[in-house]
């Protein structure tokens, strides 16, 4: 059937494409903990944090909040949060709790220092990863998905070939009743016009200006040209010229659907449908608040070839560029190159890469994943006080 | 042939899908057709005039603005960041 998947059923209700064990951080100078218990213990992965102390205000809510979304999302069967101090700790805690699964905490303060921390979490860590082991996929539908839409390392192939083909998926997902999740708030200058007239409520219609203007209105603040940082070096050696050119392509990420929800970074969409999320554009960063805002699964398009993935959020790597799909290939989950090289209809692409994106749901790894080319960073909104 | 494909009629740019060297004949593809005459190296995935276009013009893909030429840019010839600026982000002007 076309229309399901197998995940793994959470306490909350939701269906996880992997099942992994969560080892969290709460403090950054509790990281190596974390890594620790995280290289004893086959079937976990390490969320480091860059920071959490002295962080304050909004800062610091995105921060928890980001933090207790990863840990929240479906694709994590179990959390060990490792902390410094029991307060912090505790506050990660309480948010994670009310998803149902299984959460530990070890504070490094408390329980004799790091050696003992690490051999505390690493046993917490051995028995849940356990306790995984024993549940088995059950068959959901494609409504349960929350795909999130990415590119990273973008050219001119990437409007043209992999951007849309993306898009085809997320048109099937939102058709069956599932959410997709677009963001990047920068690379909409030059087309959230286009974007904009997609929002049947003027609400989020207005949501959406606003954030795109606001975030303009800092890069005019600070007397700066955005191109050098969006486009980067790289995306003007692939041949895109201005953000206006990349955000023309970007949006086709989206596919045709309504623009039904503005979310804010990290934030986690509640009805179906396309939403947009307002994130910075560097992709670790990104595709962090998507694992927060609970993708199960984020389909990543990339130009001139970017090997990076979510750690938590399954992460599909797509290209049209064909010097990249044999070029990056270690790096490379799915060449659309024949839309280009062989004149492929988009639908087409589309069809293959929906299909493709099933097998990977249904367990089917990704290059990141098998490499291990994941990372995990928080964006920061505010200064350490 | 080298090929180069034009998104939307109306278009002022096509982007090149083969490396090309200058005097080499492109073959538009997608909604425009015929060839255009390289006037200059152009690297793959890179971008070429199909029309003239004068300095202050808007330079379209997608049926869109993507910025303004800085300089007359002639048929055949390389449109990137050496010939084209942003309208947006740009903190630098303010």
């Amino acid at each position: 059937m076309s229309t399901t998947f197998l995940g793994y059923e959470r306490p909350d209700g939701q269906i996880g494409v992997r099942n992994h064990v969560a080892i969290i951080s709460v403090m950054e100078n509790v990281n190596s903990v974390v890594k620790a218990i995280a290289a004893a213990v086959d079937g976990t992965i390490a969320i480091p944090t860059l920071f959490v102390r002295g962080q304050l205000g909004d800062d610091y809510e995105t921060t928890m909040a980001s933090l207790a979304g990863l840990a929240t999302n479906p694709n994590v069967a179990g959390v060990v949060v490792i902390g410094l101090e029991p307060v912090t700790t505790g506050e990660l805690v309480a948010r994670i709790l009310p998803a149902g699964k299984p959460v530990e905490a070890v504070n490094v303060q408390l329980c004799g220092g790091s050696i003992e921390a690490i051999a505390m979490g690493t046993r917490y860590a051995a028995r849940m990863v356990r306790d995984a082991s024993r549940q088995f996929r059950v068959e959901a539908p494609i409504s349960r998905l929350i795909v999130g839409v990415e590119c990273g390392g973008s050219d001119t192939t990437s409007g043209l070939a992999s951007n849309p083909a993306i898009g085809a998926v997320a048109d099937r997902v939102v058709a069956a009743g599932g959410m997709v999740v677009i963001s990047e708030t920068s690379e909409f200058l030059g087309a959230e016009h286009l974007f904009a007239d997609r929002a049947p409520d003027p609400v989020v219609r207005q949501k959406f200006i606003d954030a795109v203007t606001a975030l303009e209105r800092n890069v005019l603040a600070q007397g700066v040209d955005l191109r050098g940082s969006n486009p980067s070096k790289d995306n003007i050696r692939g041949g895109l010229t201005t953000i206006e050119e990349k955000a023309l392509g970007a949006m086709s990420k989206a596919g045709t659907t309504p623009l039904v929800g503005v979310l804010g970074y990290g934030e986690k969409p509640e009805i179906p449908g396309m939403h947009f999320m307002a994130t910075p554009a560097p992709a670790v960063e990104s595709l962090t608040a998507l694992a927060a805002g609970g993708c199960q699964i984020i389909l990543f398009s990339t130009g001139v070839g970017n090997p990076i993935g979510s750690m938590v959020s399954t992460t599909i790597k797509v290209t049209g560029n064909r010097n990249t799909a044999k070029g990056m290939a270690d790096n490379i989950d799915f060449d659309v190159s024949a839309i280009l090289e062989d004149g492929e209809a988009i639908a087409a692409a589309g069809t293959r890469l929906f299909d493709y994106t099933r097998s990977v749901a249904n367990g089917e790894l990704t290059t990141s994943e098998i490499l291990d080319t994941r990372e995990t960073s928080i964006s920061r909104f505010g200064l350490s006080m | 042939m080298m090929r180069a494909i034009v998104l939307i009629p109306g278009d002022n740019v096509a982007t090149l899908i083969d490396p090309g060297s200058a005097g080499e004949d492109v073959r538009l593809a997608g909604n425009a057709s015929g060839t255009v005459t390289l006037s200059t190296d152009i690297p793959y995935g890179h971008k070429l005039a199909i029309a003239t276009i004068a300095a202050g013009d808007e330079i379209r893909k997608y049926g869109q603005s993507i910025g303004l030429a800085t300089a007359d840019i002639g048929l055949g010839e390389h449109v990137h960041v050496h010939n084209v600026e942003s309208l947006r982000g740009r903190g630098d002007r303010q």
